[in-house]
């Protein structure tokens, strides 16, 4: 099947001053994918996302939402986008009805679509009862608040800048929870450094490096860019590791009674006959497949 | 709220200063006897009161530029900005909302102040032996509207308050400077705030009139240029 891509940016670069921050960045999201966007602090992914809302002007590349081109000022193609800053800000002084009520105005919906679609987000946010101004909300309520403003006008993309970094594992988990909830409404694409989220929700991952994307593709893929199964095996005695060691130098002992042997150098058999002959007893032999972090720490190496 | 307390007390003000300077007076007359000063024919008319009402003035003026210099950074600086215009928001329609709101805030209060002064001085003294009196004011008036402008523009431009309050500073000071040439005084803008001759009956308003064009002018384009830089600005 031929999906279409939601949002394409090809060559991208912007820079601060004498400072690059993007060098040519190319990124392709494929349509109701939930994409996650990984990079250290300071990589350039906020940048990327106020560059695909025309709140930036790029400095060579272009950016594509739906298959129209993205402007920088008053770009049309925002009424596809739906936009979650990493800490929103509200209006204190309105409630969570008012402001969606507000915002609904200015994206033109009718009244009668913005009450029954705002009621419909705050319950899948869980903010349906609440009654109290905006002021008085926390962090993880004002992010929840962001995600249904974003989701109003029913957008095609959902950007999301760092949704969950501000927030403690309850609240995390409550955004992740509630965008994997949102994925068969819309696109989902959301930038972080931490890379669990992105393995418990993304389809699909970018690893932004250096101003360029290193590393991007479904999740599956990825992984299995570096193919580096481990077998983590650990002793019962001290002792045993490091003859073990000894008789195969390419084991690297991770303490003193675990090792790691990389499944690519074939030594594996050996390793087990040789504890099968000299009667080392161990605790468990483990497969390990990579995690993503381990594939970013190879990718940003 | 605040800007409210602050035009009416400032209204109310003109008149008691003036009523409370003879008992000032007689209170530490004493005081400049020992001094061996006497003082002798105060006289106070309506006159001393309209005098308060333009020294004061600035200090209202100065109040609202105060309170209204974070109108824009706020927004910048909390994000609420980028959510609004995100959600389709024309840019333009931010600026000339929130220009629209300053400026009749600015007329509002401005007249509040003058009418509540004006009352009392009818009540107290008699308006009529001030020359020029609603044209005095128009034209303190009009000074003021043209520093709204400049903090509009300065807010468009800048990411802080304190930048934007001193780049408007150094806007009234380059007309000060205008206005202590010879050649430039007629253009200067700044004459739109000296009001004594105006009052004293010693200046036709007719000498103001080039003066108010410019400011007029100065108006539109710093709204103008507000709305054209607004959406050029990266956020």
């Amino acid at each position: 099947m031929h999906s279409i891509n939601i949002l394409s940016i090809k060559n991208l670069k912007k820079s601060y001053g004498s400072k690059e921050v993007l060098k040519g960045l190319n990124l392709d999201i494929p349509e109701h994918s939930i994409f996650g966007f990984a990079g250290k602090n300071g990589a350039g992914k906020t940048t990327t996302m106020k560059l695909v809302l025309g709140l930036l002007r790029p400095d060579e590349g272009e950016i594509y939402v739906c298959d129209k081109k993205v402007s920088f000022g008053q770009t049309e193609t925002n009424k596809y986008i739906g936009y979650l800053p990493d800490v929103p800000e509200f209006y204190p002084f309105m409630t969570s009805s008012e402001y969606l009520q507000f915002c609904g105005e200015l994206c033109g919906m009718d009244e009668s679509s913005v009450k029954a679609r705002s009621s419909e987000l705050l319950e899948l946010v869980g903010l349906a009862g609440e009654t109290h101004r905006i002021g008085s909300f926390s962090r993880g309520m004002k992010q929840r608040l962001g995600i249904a403003q974003a989701l109003l006008n029913s957008p095609r993309l959902l950007i999301c800048d760092e949704p969950t970094s501000a927030l403690d594992p309850i609240g995390r988990k409550e955004i992740l929870d509630i965008l994997y909830a949102a994925r068969g409404q819309t696109t989902i694409f959301f930038s972080t450094h931490i890379l669990s989220d992105i393995e418990r929700i993304c389809t699909n991952v970018a690893f932004l490096e250096e101003g360029v994307i290193a590393l991007q593709g479904d999740m599956s893929t990825v992984r299995g860019t570096y193919p580096g199964n481990e077998y983590i095996i650990e002793t019962v005695l001290d002792g045993d590791a490091d003859k073990l060691v000894k008789a195969f130098p390419e084991l690297k002992a991770v303490n003193r009674n675990t090792l790691v042997c990389q499944e690519d150098n074939g030594k594996l058999s050996q390793v087990l006959r040789y504890m099968v002959d000299n009667g080392i007893p161990f605790y468990k032999i483990e497969r390990e497949a990579p995690s993503l972090e381990d594939v970013f720490m190879k990718v940003i190496k | 709220m605040v800007l409210i307390i602050v035009f009416v007390f400032i209204g109310i003000l003109n008149p008691a200063t003036a009523k409370m300077i003879p008992w000032m007076f007689e209170v530490m007359a004493d005081s400049f006897k020992e001094l061996g000063m006497t003082v002798s024919g105060m006289k106070i008319d309506a006159m001393t009161s309209w005098t308060q009402f333009f020294k004061n003035i600035p200090m209202a003026l100065i109040a609202f530029l105060l309170i209204f210099s974070n109108s824009f950074t706020k927004e910048y600086q909390s994000g609420t900005l980028v959510l609004v215009l995100t959600k389709g928001l024309p840019r333009n329609v931010v600026v000339l909302a929130k220009s629209l709101f300053m400026l009749i805030s600015w007329t509002v209060g401005y007249w509040m102040c003058f009418s509540i002064t004006y009352a009392y001085n009818a009540y107290f003294w008699d308006n009529s032996i001030a020359n020029n009196l609603f044209f005095s004011a128009a034209t303190w008036y009009l000074f003021g509207l043209l520093t709204v402008c400049l903090l509009i523009l300065f807010s468009v431009l800048q990411n802080n308050s304190g930048e934007i309050l001193l780049e408007v500073g150094v806007c009234v000071i380059v007309g000060y400077v205008l206005k202590l040439i010879p050649v430039t005084k007629k253009f200067s803008v700044l004459t739109l705030a000296d009001t004594a001759a105006l009052l004293a009956g010693t200046a036709k308003p007719d000498s103001y009139i080039m003066a108010i064009v410019i400011s007029l002018v100065l108006d539109c384009i710093c709204i103008g240029t507000g709305v054209v830089c607004m959406n050029k600005k990266q956020l």
